[in-house]
């Protein structure tokens, strides 16, 4: 019997073990390469979202919810994640909906362009923190390169086991604890970074967006349209990498075919405001605080006037939680 | 007590161990697998790669990108794109008749492809923008991979890749196979 014994805490001490030495040698997002933490804030959120983003950087740089929440009411979320490709999005979306059902959901289709991962890291960026589910494993079946593999993700420890030698202070420190870097999902940049000359548009060899691209392109509007969700289309505004003509026909062409907005709002960024000398971080990419700003007024607006969303300003439970909340992100601004 | 201890610090030890054993190996057999490859691929291209002459000053592909070693001179434009959440951006130098464009590699920047502005540039057996499909397949020949309405032809680690349009060669870019 006491043989039995120690055999069971022996086992019981070894998972822990291997647990723990997974986690510590897991990437831990806090202090570097914090957009590989956003997608686990979600999770400790109030799911109380009308609306719903989901794309690439050129979301949770660009839209922020505290602003559209000040603006007209609105409370959205933005689930972007650092190149999150299209079966991504629809993973991501898949699970979001497990959590909350939005009113609407705005897809940013610049990811469309890339029909294959663009490397590695980026896949770990949005996949390393989400919570297990069917739809995680989906999504990393569906991300995943050549080199990769899914038995890496189970087990981080398989994929990290060199980070034993470069384990830092912030390993040990955020071991069991997590801290905030975004508001409801927008992460603040300050910096100013003027579009200067940008290299030449090239001739590409085909313009069409992949065939799987637009396979999961039609799993978000199926998933949207069972759930009676307005799905809407963006563009957002940007200077590079550029956004081919060929690129918006086809997606002006299958909003109309399957009944959706779609919004390029690079076409307006001189009507919101945007000024590309003082409104980027990265000269063009993206937009800073001051942009992002402008872009989210203005994308409320248009939000509140089409699609007959609630003004929460109104609702005092929720009033209360989002007043908080502008509360800190109006100190997080000034500082 | 002490004993168990020893015990399971010894499995952590043999299992933490085995794991990097076989991660070691696995990689070993992968950069092994990868040098046949690319040992394949370059004796089957002669160990060569395409080159880009400006002038009577060679460009070569994967090399560090030093304007004044090149002795290429100043560009007319420079632009540097930075890349979503990682540290290193790509550059761009604009000359009169092409581009180039580097990666990061460390703290050195390689030049990842050089991209031909108009018909002044010429490749190094003499193929320019505009002129005809026949041309290119006469110098480069059959052997190439097609994509679309692009043509690619591989010698080691670098491309020479053409777009086609109408018979007629539309675009013209030399790049570096980084992985």
């Amino acid at each position: 019997m006491k043989k039995i014994i120690k055999i069971i805490i022996i086992t019981i001490l070894f998972i822990l073990i291997f647990v723990l030495l997974n986690k510590l040698l897991s990437p831990k997002y806090m202090d570097s390469l914090i957009e590989g933490s956003m997608i686990a804030e979600y999770y400790e959120e109030e799911k109380n979202h009308d609306v719903i983003f989901i794309g690439d950087c050129e979301v949770y740089a660009n839209f922020s919810p505290m602003v559209m929440y000040e603006e007209t009411g609105i409370t959205s979320y933005v689930r972007g994640t650092p190149q999150q490709l299209v079966w991504q999005s629809y993973g991501i979306l898949k699970e979001t909906l497990k959590y909350e059902i939005p009113k609407v959901v705005v897809f940013n289709v610049n990811s469309l362009r890339y029909s294959e991962p663009v490397k590695e890291e980026y896949n770990r960026l949005t996949l390393d923190k989400m919570k297990w589910s069917k739809e995680k494993v989906e999504t990393i079946k569906a991300s995943m390169t050549e080199d990769e593999t899914f038995i890496s993700y189970v087990f981080p420890i398989l994929r990290y086991h060199s980070r034993f030698s470069e384990l830092s202070a912030e390993d040990f420190k955020y071991l069991f604890t997590d801290k905030k870097h975004t508001f409801n999902g927008f992460l603040i940049n300050k910096i100013v970074k003027p579009a200067g000359s940008l290299p030449t548009k090239k001739v590409l060899p085909d313009y069409n967006f992949a065939k799987n691209c637009y396979e999961y392109l039609d799993k978000i509007t199926e998933l949207c349209k069972n759930n009676n969700i307005k799905l809407v289309l963006i563009k957002a505004p940007s200077l590079y990498p550029y956004w081919y003509e060929q690129y918006n026909d086809q997606m002006v062409e299958y909003a109309e075919k399957n009944n959706i907005d779609f919004y390029n709002l690079k076409e307006v960024a001189e009507k919101i405001g945007i000024d590309y000398s003082t409104d980027t971080y990265d000269a063009g990419l993206h937009l800073n605080l001051n942009g992002a700003t402008k872009l989210s007024k203005y994308f409320s607006r248009l939000l509140k006037e089409n699609y007959d969303l609630k003004d929460y300003r109104k609702d005092s439970k929720i009033n209360a939680i989002y007043q908080e909340k502008l509360r800190q992100y109006n100190v997080a601004i000034k500082d | 007590m002490k004993k168990v201890i020893l015990i399971i610090l010894a499995i952590a030890v043999i299992v933490i161990g085995g794991i990097e054993i076989a991660i070691t190996v696995q990689n070993s057999k992968k950069v092994s697998n990868a040098d046949e490859k690319v040992s394949d691929v370059e004796s089957s291209q002669n160990a060569e790669a395409y080159t880009f002459v400006d002038n009577g000053k060679e460009i070569a592909l994967g090399q560090v990108f030093d304007k004044n070693a090149l002795g290429i001179g100043d560009e007319t434009s420079y632009s540097e794109v930075a890349s979503c959440a990682f540290e290193g951006l790509d550059k761009t130098y604009t000359y009169e008749n092409y581009e180039i464009t580097t990666y990061p590699d460390g703290d050195k920047d390689k030049i990842y492809t050089i991209y031909f502005l108009n018909a002044e540039a010429k490749t190094q057996e003499g193929v320019a923008v505009s002129d005809s499909l026949q041309k290119m397949l006469e110098i480069y020949g059959e052997n190439y991979e097609i994509q679309g309405n692009q043509y690619t032809y591989t010698k080691g680690k670098t491309q020479l890749q053409f777009i086609v349009e109408n018979d007629v060669i539309t675009s013209i870019q030399y790049s570096y196979i980084t992985e």
